[in-house]
């Protein structure tokens, strides 16, 4: 993603160019379908999220901050309407709805996917043990390589907020990937 | 491996096996193609963006029940109850509405809105469709919705909630009284609902208890009223059964129906002329006579019919063109005057033979 003609593509869209708008949609889904993914569970929730992201895209273009690369001002955009959704999905449901919905969501992550190839089971299942905010974190670090400071920014959170939830992360990750990784932990703690 | 690479690895491995819906990209597509249209009719919406606030701090009450989707948000155009009070469909709906349901004087316009109006052409053209929702004070007030065309002004959809006490919703009543119930609401805001064939039955719904009552014409398959009763609502619908009763297939060719003349024969006028019922007018065409010479056992002239079938087709070119706006009888002569010769050709035409 070459920042720079992003943003000449993205005013191209806003101005109606139905050309941009496709070649603006070809070079971002794939990486925001998969962050979305990461962050939230259920498909039917990920496809509204992804129309949320990009609706917002043709309204938010004012925040775009040149100095900064284009998939910064990108995943800002996805975060806050990950967040949005969260927020609003737990207003929508009452208590005894929420507990349905989630045995339903416990129930999807249970199946075993067709294309575990390569993929450690042990790792999915205990990146599904993160909350939400550890998780958010823990994607931006290591899915998009942002540093503890570029995420504290991109969350509009202290970065001591940031560590915190990073560390509190890792260690919940330990515990739950078992013993194989245990006795490295100590020697390769760096980020 | 540190578990920090690990986890880089697992996450970007995973990565590849999320494939993106193809349904998502359509959904968006067309999010998109919404945004372009309304980006081009933004400066008109601007001067109805204020009109919309007001309308807003009026509607919160309803907002939280309105979630429309997107799309129908777009189109339709927020109005005020003091608008809804100007506007001619508007003002004769309220009317209506007033003089069969005295007590809903004392209801507050909560919403009200009209779907279609053209915004990039203000001064012409009407609704579609104009919605006003009328509610009483109180916790558990009355509630009405009235759709109506914006064209004729006929109502063409009404909601009624919450009429009957709480703890006794309309649908727990006995059949007998659900269809009183619903016969004083035909009966009080569309006209009479004695002419017209009643059946009721329930809807396969697991959650709630739903009723649905036909009205039809005698012999008419599509009915003219429909009405759902469900919790403490009663919905009436004008589905007007397909104006009149009409007949498919005037003639026949090779043993075939024919339907090329149907739009020209199933007028209304045409059989008040004639004195016949669609299907008579069939029966008789069916024996190989035209029906200028049915017209003239009946002594009516061949100018007579085609006049009577030329000018409800101009008049249905006019409506179309013009969004029913009133149109001057120039145009109207000048439309006749080229239908004619099709006309002519139908009304002389007899079954069996060619075109």
């Amino acid at each position: 993603m070459q920042s720079e003609s992003m943003y000449h593509e993205l005013i191209k869209m806003i101005e109606g160019d139905q050309q941009a708008f496709h070649t603006l949609y070809d070079a971002t889904y794939r990486d925001i379908y998969r962050t979305v993914s990461f962050l939230v569970d259920h498909p039917q929730d990920r496809e509204d999220i992804m129309n949320e992201i990009y609706m917002q895209m043709w309204t938010s273009l004012p925040n775009y901050d040149l100095d900064r690369p284009f998939h910064f001002w990108l995943h800002g955009l996805v975060i806050r309407q990950v967040q949005r959704f969260r927020v609003k999905s737990w207003r929508r449901f009452r208590i005894f709805d929420r507990i349905r919905v989630f045995s339903r969501e416990e129930l999807y992550w249970d199946q075993p996917k067709e294309t575990t190839d390569g993929i450690d089971p042990e790792i999915s299942k205990a990146m599904q043990k993160l909350t939400d905010k550890q998780r958010t974190v823990i994607i931006l670090r290591f899915y998009h390589d942002y540093t503890l400071e570029e995420i504290a920014t991109l969350l509009d959170i202290p970065v001591g907020t940031v560590k915190s939830r990073y560390h509190a992360g890792m260690q919940s990750l330990r515990k739950h990937m078992g013993n194989h990784s245990l006795e490295r932990m100590e020697k390769n703690n760096a980020y | 491996m540190p578990i920090e690479s690990q986890i880089r690895e697992h996450l970007h491995q995973e990565a590849e096996t999320l494939e993106c819906p193809q349904a998502v990209s359509k959904r968006i597509e067309q999010s998109y193609s919404q945004y372009l249209k309304q980006q081009r009719s933004k400066n008109i919406m601007k001067k109805r963006l204020i009109g919309g606030i007001v309308a807003a701090v009026i509607m919160i009450p309803t907002a939280a029940f309105a979630a429309p989707p997107l799309i129908e948000m777009m189109t339709r155009t927020p109005m005020t109850a003091e608008q809804i009070r100007m506007d001619s469909v508007g003002q004769a709906a309220l009317e209506k509405l007033y003089h069969s349901y005295p007590e809903t004087k004392s209801f507050v316009i909560t919403d009200a809105s009209q779907l279609g109006v053209d915004p990039t052409n203000v001064s012409m053209g009407k609704a579609i469709q104009t919605s006003i929702v009328l509610e009483e004070k109180g916790a558990y007030g009355k509630k009405v919705r009235l759709d109506l065309n914006g064209i004729t002004g006929e109502i063409e959809h009404v909601n009624q909630e919450n009429w009957e006490p709480l703890g006794k919703p309309v649908i727990s009543l006995t059949d007998e009284e659900i269809k009183l119930k619903v016969d004083e609401l035909i009966n009080k805001l569309f006209g009479s609902s004695e002419k017209y064939e009643y059946s009721m039955e329930p809807i396969q719904n697991p959650d709630q208890k739903t009723l649905i009552l036909n009205y039809a014409e005698k012999g008419s398959t599509t009915p003219y009223y429909q009405a759902l009763v469900q919790g403490n609502t009663i919905s009436v619908s004008l589905i007007g059964g397909g104006s009149a009763p009409s007949v498919e297939g005037y003639f026949t060719t090779n043993g075939k129906p024919d339907y090329t003349a149907d739009a020209f024969l199933n007028d209304e006028n045409l059989f008040s002329l004639l004195q016949m019922s669609p299907a008579e007018l069939k029966q008789e065409l069916a024996k190989g006579i035209s029906v200028v010479e049915i017209a003239a056992s009946k002594k009516i002239s061949k100018q007579q019919v085609l006049d009577v079938i030329a000018s409800t087709q101009a008049k249905k070119q006019i409506q179309a063109d013009l969004h029913g706006k009133a149109s001057d009888d120039e145009t109207l002569e000048q439309l006749k005057q080229i239908l004619a010769p099709k006309v002519s050709q139908v009304i002389e035409h007899k079954t069996e033979t060619s075109w």
